[in-house]
């Protein structure tokens, strides 16, 4: 579904992809790991075309991007980490949704839209407040039901819970792990936290610097058979704390 | 029915409950601050009276008696009489139309222009920003009376060109502000979400950009309100703006100039008006400021 | 005697419907330990470190029966003589170092500026004191790191400069609110190390304010779960398996382990917590 080959992403002067390769098959959900630098949100800014200077490949279903390109909206959407600055503080729940319905002129706005308020699990009378006026997981909800608006194959999630308390991050990894099996959605998920990797998770790559160490399926993570130095270190710091 | 908690409702029915109780709750917020209300009540009797002008005023404000000539105030003649013999009160109040007329068609043409070259600007950054704030700039860098006198001088005098010499240099400072609040969140994820989505540029402008930078230029230009005013009349006390007789407060100011130490009242009538206008106006910015203003709400 | 005591603290905030309390009645005394104290966002954690440093202003209310620190009153200090005691004899330490530091003033100067307002120190003896303090958070090389900005160091780098800047006054407490949350995990041990060994150097009491409750329960001598305003546990160190509440167990439940096989993760059952509140 997603195949990225010899990814190469500069900033200026200084390269933070080294020619990172992997593939993640249709279905899967595939998990990108590392400390902040290591890259791995700049491969999921590259897939949402949010990225000027990179080289090498990146296919979609298929189909190559082309630079300066973005993705078809329908192919792929994101999920942002920070619920707070990814809803318009200016705009409802029901504006929030009804948005890419209206860009793609899409008819019957209303009913959708409370299909994906049942969805993601948000009652019906939160449908036009704001922002502000609901608390983080909820907001969690509103940004992965509007990611789902078009029926994308393929969501991106950008450390989706690693601002949300841990009870409130339960719902949020049981909602993402029903949705997967519900709409047969491929993730791709960025996070630095192993054990979610191991909660949502079937494939993980390892990064560190611009580079993948290695890529493992999650059994390896669960049993503690990273083969990697690098990979046991993380291992080990997120047993120890 | 419409009461009290159902605008205040938490989970409002109907996107037309969700908008009435969000404007309730800025209005409650506003009328929480006395200095914002005299600022009202200033503005709403500058619309009452320019509205009502026939109605309010005793006497014709273009006709005189010169046997009536520079009269102080009186019972007869609330502000006392001008060197044509016309009532200062009436002037004033028909004055009221001229400034309100002003200060709506300068609102309305330079806020929107502003907005939109700030933003624009703002969004696609790199050489059409540079563009757009070297115009920006150039205006910005000219005095403003100075520019609109060499506007008027340019188009000739009289009102409309008036308006349209103020509209020009207003625009700047509203372009200025769009433009840097418009780059606080250019990179914010909610924006980067919508184009994901596949918006284009003027849609992610038009219906996500605007709308944030709309509670800003709103407050500044209630603020600059004041200011357009004080224009106006100086390019009326020059003779530049609207021409005699019309009843406007500069140049009345201005035709009083010749009698200011024996008869004060000619001149300061009006003055007096021009003062209680852009001081409302001034009241009225700041307690809108410290409502709409995203920074110093607190978060729900 | 302890260092800090309190009784029935309530901070309330007034809301279109009513003043709300987001801390409900809390009481605890601290000595010379690192007292933990975990809740999830709203249960109030934060907002008492922010009482207990006076910083909580109009409109709240902030009451207490008793808000005691070294033997003193505080609901009884004025603003002023409060703004002596924070910095010198009590200090916070902030979530994200990039928000607490003053992007264009020089980390050292910073550093000596506390100094300059609460001791009668010369330029020299300031600048000592600046590099030990720098050397007391494990920053090799001090006189390099005093000569940049905060933008110029690391996000760990930033939140050990943030915690000599509360050390060097040497400060009988020190509340720290979500001190390694902003930091990448091989940061976090480092931090952590570092506020420990000031406790147990200097004697100082720790207030560590965290929504993770492993992380607290690893650290802090003594753990305080706070649920909507109140505490609901109280937890000796290494305890955190023999905790009673049904809240503290659901919260323990709901972190995914690295050797993950649930299908679902359990979910805190809020209607059922708030019925047995």
């Amino acid at each position: 579904m997603i195949g990225i080959e010899n990814l190469t992403v500069r900033f200026g002067p200084t390269t933070v992809l080294h020619g990172v390769s992997f593939e993640v098959a249709n279905g899967e959900s595939f998990a990108l790991v590392g400390e902040s630098g290591s890259g791995k949100s700049t491969i999921l800014k590259a897939l949402a075309g949010q990225v000027e200077d990179w080289s090498g490949r990146m296919t979609l279903d298929g189909t190559a991007m082309k630079r300066g390109d973005a993705p078809h909206a329908r192919q792929v959407q994101m999920v942002f980490q920070d619920p707070y600055g990814s809803l318009h503080p200016r705009r409802s729940v029901d504006d929030t949704l009804a948005e890419p319905l209206a860009i793609h002129g899409i008819k019957g706005r209303d009913a959708r839209v409370l299909a994906m308020l049942d969805a993601v699990g948000l009652p019906r009378r939160f449908r036009f407040r704001l922002p502000h006026q609901l608390s983080g997981g909820q907001r969690q909800r509103v940004a992965i039901a509007r990611a789902l608006m078009l029926e994308p194959p393929v969501l991106l999630l950008d450390e989706p819970t690693s601002a949300l308390d841990v009870s409130v991050q339960a719902e949020i990894l049981n909602l993402l792990k029903g949705l997967r099996q519900e709409k047969h959605l491929t993730y791709l998920l960025v996070t630095h936290d192993l054990p979610v990797v191991s909660f949502l998770c079937d494939r993980l790559a390892i990064l560190r610097q611009g580079r993948i160490e290695e890529q493992a399926p999650v059994a390896a993570l669960r049993l503690g058979q990273l083969t990697s130095a690098y990979g046991q270190e993380l291992y080990r710091r997120s047993t120890e704390g | 029915m419409i009461t009290r908690d159902w605008l205040l409702s938490d989970d409002p029915e109907t996107r037309l409950q969700a908008r009435l109780g969000q404007a309730y709750r800025l209005a409650r917020a506003l009328a929480r601050n006395p200095l914002a209300m005299v600022g009202l009540v200033v503005i709403v009797a500058l619309l009452v009276m320019a509205a009502l002008a026939p109605w309010i005023a005793p006497y014709s404000p273009l006709e005189g008696m010169l046997s009536n000539r520079l009269q102080p105030p009186s019972a007869l003649h609330w502000m006392g009489t001008d060197e044509l013999g016309r009532d200062i009160f009436s002037r004033v109040v028909h004055g009221s139309r001229i400034t309100l007329m002003i200060v709506i068609l300068v609102a309305v043409i330079a806020a929107p222009l502003g907005l939109i070259v700030g933003t624009v600007a703002g969004y696609y950054g790199g050489w059409v920003d540079k563009a757009l704030m070297g115009v920006t700039d150039v205006f910005l860098s000219l005095p403003r009376l100075i520019l609109a006198l060499a506007f008027v001088a340019a188009l000739g005098p009289g009102i409309e060109n008036a308006v349209i010499a103020i509209a020009i240099t207003a625009w700047p400072v509203y372009a200025r502000i769009a433009r840097a609040e418009t780059l606080t969140f250019r990179h914010s994820e909610f924006i980067a979400a919508v184009r994901m989505q596949g918006a284009s540029g003027l849609r992610v402008i038009g219906l996500h950009v605007i709308p944030l930078c709309m509670s800003s230029t709103i407050v500044r230009v209630t603020l600059d309100m004041a200011g357009i005013i004080l224009t106006a009349a100086g390019l009326g006390f020059l003779g530049l703006g609207a021409q005699p007789p019309l009843p406007e407060w500069g140049a009345m100011i201005s035709k009083g100039r010749a009698f200011i130490l024996d008869q004060w009242w000619v001149a300061t009538m009006p003055g007096f008006a021009i003062v209680v206008v852009s001081l409302g106006f001034c009241l009225f910015g700041d307690g809108l400021r410290d409502v709409l203003d995203p920074k110093q709400r607190t978060k729900g | 005697m302890s260092l800090l005591s309190v009784e029935n603290l309530r901070v309330a905030f007034p809301s279109d419907h009513g003043p709300v309390e987001v801390v409900k009645g809390l009481s605890f005394d601290l000595g010379r330990e690192r007292l933990g104290i975990v809740g999830e966002s709203g249960s109030g954690k934060s907002m008492t470190g922010r009482a207990v440093m006076g910083l909580i202003g109009k409109p709240a209310r902030v009451t207490a029966d008793r808000l005691e620190f070294e033997g003193q009153d505080l609901r009884a200090l004025s603003e002023r003589q409060f703004r002596r005691l924070r910095g010198a004899r009590m200090s916070m330490v902030l979530q994200d170092p990039k928000f607490s530091l003053n992007p264009v003033i020089r980390i050292g100067e910073q550093i000596a500026e506390a100094l300059e307002f609460h001791t009668g120190l010369t330029a020299r003896q300031r600048r000592v004191k600046v590099l030990e303090a720098l050397e007391a958070v494990r920053i090799d090389d001090p006189e390099r790191v005093a000569r940049l900005f905060p933008h110029e160091v690391s996000g760990g780098m930033g939140q050990r400069v943030m915690i000599a800047m509360m050390v060097v006054m040497e400060p009988a407490l020190m509340i720290a609110d979500e001190p390694t949350s902003a930091l990448d995990v091989s940061v976090r041990g480092q931090v952590l190390d570092i506020m420990d060994d000031l406790v147990r150097r200097r004697g100082m009491g720790l207030m560590l304010i965290s929504h993770d409750l492993n992380m607290v329960a690893r650290w802090c001598d003594r753990i305080l779960v706070m649920y909507q305003g109140r505490i609901v546990e109280e937890l000796g160190a290494g305890q955190l398996g023999a905790a009673q509440h049904p809240y503290t167990r659901g919260l323990l439940a709901s972190v995914p382990r690295i050797d993950e096989d649930r299908d679902r993760l359990p979910v805190l059952d809020r209607a059922a917590l708030g019925a047995c509140q």
